[in-house]
């Protein structure tokens, strides 16, 4: 059975697994486990597909994770992962995971975070048996509680029948908390930075559902972070809940919101300039 | 943000309209479909993607205003001349009676509503309230100026 956890809950021994359809999600997710890694004092790897990592390591730094010194005192590692894997099969990865404990205990780690596209088996020479025999030898390393895993895949690129297989091999799998999810609005938790993030068309109708969400990031974080990216509208009604939530936040906090043209015109238009904690930021100047 | 000058409570049929680009009903599961036509009609006049955003924002503004507070339901019209974009609501409420509503900024600190009109002004060049066209409920004319237009018919 599989239990479905966010991702503060994922520790040492785990072995979860991250299926996702939106990049900003899977970013998000992958950012604050790289994130609790290394503030927990463990080592950190991360493994992308083809010529990801100079992305990963854009978008973990857009993310408010400090990736430069963390790299240069060698506690995180972001490597493209060999595509001839998909050729070698299954047993390679687990022995480079095994291989990635080991270094990880003599440099004196507790222990080691890895993370993986699994993008190298839908490769042309791949078949999802690897990924089958893969999921299923890997349990071993998981004994000694010093690994934890995030098995990354991609739901546009695997079949059905190996996704459900990917769900099922793994104990745990890692997603954002949703307060709505609608093929033209969703609203969820973003973990880091932390606050919410909205995508589709947002009117009055769902105002207590927005409302709900802000008041949940108002409790637990500091600063709010609204990531509005994919949102391509938002009415006056739900403007107003926004800025009203940052104009209400006491004079140490700060809501930070990041949003496409016509989002900002009626942020602005609804009293984003007279609220002196909010900040909105142009959605083009993230990655 | 300077709030528009011109406020009327004049019957709102002043500019002619005779071929509508849209003519549809409004109703609360409608919204989405009537923001992509819009934008779609916008779009294919030549507007550029602020402008297509404004007529969008305007035109939701004025509908879910209908919905809200005029009756549920309403009737909406767009149609373009060389200079401007129209966006015309009608609905069977109980009509707006303060010509000055939406001529002052919103408190930020207020999280309930109050914006949409406020919002309508700042982006459009001519506002007009009236009542409806037999008299009851309410019809508001919104111009919306086609600065960069491409194309004029």
């Amino acid at each position: 059975m599989t239990e479905a956890v966010v991702p503060g809950m994922v520790d040492a021994g785990d072995h979860a697994c991250l299926t996702f359809t939106d990049t900003e999600e899977r970013f998000d997710l992958v950012a604050a486990f790289v994130r609790d890694g290394l503030r927990a004092g463990l080592k950190v790897v991360c493994w992308t597909d083809g010529a990801g990592a100079d992305a990963m390591l854009a978008q973990l730094s857009t993310r408010t994770v400090r990736t430069g010194p963390a790299v240069y005192r060698g506690q995180l590692t972001v490597a493209p992962f060999d595509r001839s894997f998909g050729d070698r099969g299954a047993s390679a990865m687990v022995e480079a995971l095994g291989h990635e404990v080991e270094s990880a205990r003599r440099e004196g780690f507790p222990g080691v975070r890895v993370t993986a596209d699994m993008g190298w088996a839908t490769g042309p020479h791949a078949a999802a048996e690897e990924l089958i025999t893969f999921e299923a030898k890997v349990a071993t390393l998981f004994n000694d509680g010093r690994l934890c895993l995030i098995c990354q895949y991609d739901r546009d690129r695997f079949d059905a029948v190996t996704l459900a297989f990917a769900a099922n091999a793994h104990p745990k799998t890692v997603a954002a908390q949703v307060y709505h999810e609608h093929p033209l609005l969703r609203i969820c938790r973003q973990y880091s930075p932390p606050g919410i993030r909205v995508a589709g068309q947002l009117d009055y109708r769902h105002r207590s559902v927005l409302a709900q969400a802000l008041a949940e990031s108002r409790r637990l974080d500091r600063h709010m972070h609204l990531n509005l990216t994919g949102l391509d509208y938002i009415d006056g009604a739900c403007a107003g809940l926004v800025v009203a939530t940052a104009a209400r936040l006491p004079a140490s906090r700060r809501m930070t919101v990041t949003c496409r043209p016509a989002v900002a015109t009626v942020l602005t238009l609804s009293g984003a300039d007279a609220a002196p904690r909010l900040r909105v930021l142009p959605a083009h100047d993230q990655p | 943000m300077t709030s528009p000058d011109r406020v009327s409570r004049q019957p709102a049929a002043a500019p002619p309209s005779p071929a509508a680009d849209v003519d549809q009903p409004i109703d609360a599961d409608g919204l989405y479909a009537l923001r992509a036509t819009l934008a779609a009609h916008a779009s294919r006049h030549g507007a550029p993607a602020e402008q297509v955003h404004h007529l969008v924002i305007v035109a939701s503004e004025l509908a879910i205003n209908a919905i809200r507070h005029g009756g549920g339901a309403g009737r909406l019209r767009m149609w373009h001349d060389e200079t401007l974009f129209y966006c015309q609501v009608t609905d069977q409420g109980p009509g707006m009676t303060d010509p000055s509503v939406g001529t002052t900024p919103p408190d930020p600190t207020n999280p309930d509503g109050g914006r949409g009109i406020w919002i309508v002004r700042n982006l459009t060049s001519d506002l007009r309230i009236g009542p409806g066209p037999d008299g009851r409920g309410t019809t508001v004319t919104a111009a919306i100026p086609r600065k960069g237009s491409v194309d004029g018919h």
